[in-house]
């Protein structure tokens, strides 16, 4: 294992303060947060950006984790197996937070669409939306494609995704969020 | 009736709820079963204010750093609860936040809007 090669892939992409690949579990993703909350002391971020960053880091990591607590259609279960990367942009005008896990078919046609019509929300539909959901009560017991898709969509400025399909017939869906910085304020 | 007092947790918040009235949340709030964790929350607050020694005056203070969208969701269920005590006695909510803090800020304020009458305030800490 080349050590040094995943510290200058890190590098390569802007300061990374976070990158972990493995399970995920409650305290894993606890500890997780400690440090986020030590590398925004360190780097001065604004509160607003803070609180941002840790929410949208803990929704992509709990999401992975229950996504492992559903039944697949076969029966058997997902691993609470993912990676999940925090870091700032290489020009140093935004933050990102962006995981990566394995979804079923099913999922990621619902994760999908649901993402494809968030990208298309300007922030006040977002809001809209987001609390239309939250008042109905549906939706906050989905694993993976509930309110907290909202919730990221609604904390940073732009969402991307992709799916790829693996050899199991499964599909890797990576999520990333980026959060700007305002001016004044980058390190 | 007794009090309800919850210990904080790394990613849990301190809960004190008291039959004088006072109530408050605070810490983080990113469990790993939400709902679970706030269920004795609910039936507390719902015997309370289904009992006879509910208080006239009742003060409610959020000092939240951060919570995933499930405690949003739950959170949303606390404001309906004192939302249908608000003719009957003095609520009073305090949303607390840091200075800088707009995302905290922007949370209390979708709490404002899908609850109008409720008396929320912004506390700056």
């Amino acid at each position: 294992m080349d050590i040094n090669a995943v510290k200058q892939l890190a590098e390569k992409n802007g300061i990374v303060f976070l990158t972990y690949a493995g399970f995920l579990s409650q305290t894993l993703i606890s500890g997780m947060t400690e440090a986020l909350e030590k590398e925004a002391e360190y780097g001065k971020l604004g509160a607003g950006e803070a609180t941002n960053i840790f929410t949208i880091f803990i929704e992509m990591a709990q999401n992975i984790m229950n996504y492992a607590k559903a039944k697949r259609p076969d029966g058997s279960f997902n691993k609470p197996e993912g990676i999940i990367v925090v870091g700032k942009c290489e020009d140093g005008s935004c933050y990102y937070v962006q995981s990566q896990n394995n979804v079923d078919l099913q999922d990621k046609e619902k994760i999908q669409a649901k993402l494809e019509e968030i990208v298309t929300m300007d922030s006040e539909s977002l809001k809209k939306r987001y609390r239309e959901l939250r008042r109905s009560g549906r939706d906050s017991h989905d694993k993976g494609a509930g309110i907290g898709m909202y919730e990221i969509a609604k904390r940073c400025q732009r969402v991307e995704f992709s799916f790829l399909p693996n050899d199991q017939g499964q599909f890797a869906f990576q999520l990333k969020a980026i959060v700007t910085v305002n001016k004044g304020e980058i390190l | 009736m007794d009090n309800l007092n919850i210990e904080a947790t790394k990613y849990t918040p301190a809960i004190k709820l008291a039959i004088d009235g006072m109530m408050s949340f605070v810490g983080k709030s990113y469990p790993e079963n939400t709902f679970e964790f706030y269920r004795p929350v609910l039936a507390w607050l719902n015997d309370y204010f289904s009992g006879d020694q509910i208080s006239d005056k009742i003060l409610i203070k959020f000092e939240i750093d951060y919570f995933n969208s499930s405690t949003s969701s739950v959170f949303y269920n606390l404001f309906e609860i004192f939302d249908a005590q608000r003719e009957k006695r003095n609520i009073l909510v305090h949303w607390c936040h840091k200075a800088d803090d707009d995302s905290s800020l922007e949370a209390g304020e979708d709490f404002v809007e899908d609850f109008p009458d409720l008396d929320i305030q912004f506390i700056v800490q």
